[in-house]
């Protein structure tokens, strides 16, 4: 990574206030995401990695709130501290600095108004573009992101698109003021297959093309392997690993990472006995264990130590980040 | 496999095989069809229809699993329901253990659907959240006059462990369990009636991948203790070619493909297959094919395009194949419905490796001009 990240993230803890406690969702996170380079952030439901990325834009939802930790964004040479920033302020990095794509696009767009309508309205609020170039600006979007038949879309509304078309619209949306960096929160999830690989398709080509950073968000690991320069692993509010993406597949580290990838099913485990499962399940806020949050489930827990003791994140190799006592002797 | 799919070749040669065959197939499908009228206006007047299955044929012989996949709105869950008649089909004939599932009396098909159960996706929309897993687990067992209070007892108890669950669990409802809890429930529900065979539709879609392969797991051993027989209906191709001996591929509203799990993993031979195949993302580089970008949507099955169902999105398509329905092309179990293909397999000599290289090499010279990352289209 670069000297100077696009995106800095320090220590970053969001809670959640309830009657059943103080809920710790993100709890201590720091990540980095340099300028064109694309970042996944992977976990399973619950790990803290959504709430992660609302922060960023201050839009986590009461009772929840940003505790402590810092939140930089590089605009024009400058640093900016997202988690203090005037909410006036703020809104201009929202959409203008920093674009944003949702898992489910019907209902992130607004169903009574046109799909151009809402890609111009970015492009006035942030550009104070009039109404013909705001529209001229949709129109252009759309054939960017390869909306077929465009002129006959900026007229349709959500509904009339199909869930593949709507995505490249939230995209279209996202990018239309030509932001710094897009966070992109399960992007793909609800779409099939065959969509899924157009999406991924459209995002890596825009990268390419307009050198947007992309922190993208997801539980699927294949899709990390494929798009994403770097990966860190959250869970339970922390992150327990973090490396370049080759070097995170072909080594893992932490006993999650490595349980993860070994419970995927494919046509190569056929016939080799059961899956190999990672046990017990994902624990929920209130009942985060003590020490390394993953030792109730890990085959290669030592007690005391790992109940006891919060493991910090070390670099095992170059860019290789582990939280864990034991990653020397784990590692191959 | 080598016993596997006496029926299914052409219909005189399925039925001759079929009388030959030491045990016919658990499940026999012959062009199952299940049509939705699409009505409008105060008179409910039909304006269309909607083809959601569309002439399919498959069997499975029992203990065997046969994996049905596809994308959304290809008609595979319809498939699944059609077979229990949760929804009625409108056609074609669905025999299990050599009785007519269709002919069935309302009190015959009662009996046959404890012997025929079905797991759905959702564990939290499957499980009424206002019955203890008690009342959920026993209620089949009543309907079907099976044992008395504390028989049953017993066998809820011994369905919960079986699906590692504690007996405790009965005295609890839905809410207090996770997600992967929950589908074991669903499990559990189905198997205390000691059915035979289970559709399972999508059963592990909605859980986290460390709780996936938990319950993948307990459904193969299930599979093995129980000598259950599954329709595995998912749209996750790995998750599929991990359990299934057999995989049907579906596109709207028809089998396109279908072969052994590992013969179809290795040599899809229909376009779309390999296209659906090379889209999977795979953290495995040497796992990772030259992916196959398919253009525009799956097209609405009220109005599917004329010839192939698939031509207007394939890279191959050829004047024939928006005329002319494709004939099945059969390969010692490896059934394809293609023309392109076809033709490969005949000029290769019926050598499906061969021929599914070259669809391939085909397909990805077809796609490559557009989808490139070269300079797009709109800029023109």
């Amino acid at each position: 990574m670069t000297a100077a990240p696009l995106l800095a993230i320090n220590d970053l803890v969001t809670a959640f206030e309830t009657p059943a406690g103080r809920l710790p969702a993100v709890d201590g996170v720091s990540l980095a995401i340099g300028r064109g380079r694309t970042l996944g952030l992977v976990g399973e439901s619950g790990c803290g990695k959504s709430v992660t990325a609302m922060s960023i834009l201050r839009l986590v939802a009461s009772p929840g709130r940003i505790e402590s930790g810092s939140i930089q964004l590089a605009v024009d040479g400058e640093l900016l501290e997202l988690t203090s920033l005037p909410e006036r302020r703020l809104r201009e990095i929202r959409g203008g600095r920093i674009g944003m794509i949702f898992q489910e696009p019907m209902t992130s767009l607004n169903p009574v108004f046109t799909v151009g309508d809402q890609i111009a309205e970015v492009v006035r609020l942030h550009r104070r573009a009039g109404r013909t170039a705001a529209r001229a600006r949709a129109l252009e979007m759309l054939k960017l992101v390869r909306v077929a038949d465009p002129e006959q879309r900026l007229d349709a509304y959500p509904h009339q698109l199909s869930g593949g078309m709507r995505q490249r619209v939230m995209i279209a949306m996202a990018l239309a003021c030509e932001p710094d960096l897009v966070i992109a929160d399960e992007p793909t999830t609800a779409l099939d297959v065959t969509i899924q690989a157009q999406i991924l398709e459209l995002l890596a080509d825009l990268r390419r093309r307009l050198g947007t950073a992309i922190l993208l968000i997801t539980h699927d690991l294949g899709v990390v392997a494929e798009t994403c320069d770097d990966v860190a692993v959250m869970y339970a509010g922390r992150i327990v690993e973090q490396a370049p993406a080759a070097e995170l597949f072909s080594r893992p580290l932490h006993p999650y990472t490595i349980g993860l990838l070994a419970a995927r099913p494919d046509a190569d485990r056929r016939g080799s006995g059961p899956l190999t499962t990672i046990p017990g399940m994902v624990p929920p806020p209130q009942e985060f264990p003590s020490g390394c949050r993953f030792h109730p489930r890990c085959g290669y827990a030592q007690q005391p130590r790992c109940a006891a003791e919060v493991p910090p994140l070390r670099e095992i190799r170059p860019g290789h980040f582990v939280r864990c006592h034991f990653a020397e002797e784990i590692s191959p | 496999m080598t016993t596997a799919q006496p029926n299914a070749e052409g219909t005189a040669a399925g039925q001759r095989s079929a009388q030959e065959a030491v045990e016919p197939a658990l499940l026999a499908v012959e062009q199952l069809q299940t049509h939705f009228p699409i009505r409008k206006g105060l008179l409910r007047r039909q304006v269309g229809t909607v083809r959601a299955v569309d002439g399919v044929s498959f069997s499975i012989p029992r203990g065997q699993t046969l994996g049905l996949v596809g994308e959304s709105g290809c008609g595979k869950t319809t498939v699944g329901r059609s077979l229990l008649r949760l929804i009625e089909p409108t056609g074609g004939s669905v025999r299990f253990a050599a009785r007519d599932v269709r002919g069935q009396s309302r009190a015959e098909l009662r009996r046959l659907r404890r012997r025929m159960q079905i797991v759905f996706q959702d564990p939290y929309g499957s499980l009424n959240p206002r019955m203890k897993v008690r009342s959920i687990l026993e209620e089949g067992l009543v309907i079907h006059g099976m044992g008395d209070r504390a028989t049953r007892l017993e066998r809820m108890a011994a369905a919960l462990e079986r699906t590692g669950l504690a007996a405790a669990a009965l005295d609890r409802y839905p809410h207090e369990f996770s997600g992967g809890q929950r589908q074991r429930i669903a499990i559990a529900r189905a198997v205390v009636l000691e059915p035979e065979f289970l559709v399972l539709d999508e059963p592990v879609s909605a859980l986290d991948v460390s709780i996936q392969a938990q319950v993948i797991n307990l459904l193969a051993e299930l599979r093995q203790e129980l000598g259950l027989t599954y329709l595995f209906i998912s749209h996750d191709l790995s998750v599929v070619e991990y359990l299934a001996d057999q995989v049907a591929v579906m596109y709207l509203g028809r089998i396109v493909e279908s072969a052994p799990a590992e013969q179809l993993c290795r040599q899809p031979l229909h376009p779309y297959t390999q296209a659906l195949f090379s889209a999977v993302p795979s953290v495995e580089p040497s796992r990772r094919r030259q992916r196959i970008v398919l253009p525009g949507d799956v097209p609405s099955p009220s109005r599917p395009p004329s010839g192939c169902r698939f031509h207007p999105r394939c890279p191959l398509a050829e004047a024939v194949c928006r005329e002319v329905d494709p004939p099945q092309v059969d390969l010692a179990g490896h059934r394809v419905h293609c023309h392109v293909a076809g033709r490969e397999l005949d000029r290769s000599g019926g050598d499906a490796t061969a021929a599914s290289a070259a669809v391939a090499a085909a397909i990805i010279a077809a796609t490559a001009g557009p989808a490139a990352p070269s300079p797009p289209r709109s800029d023109a």
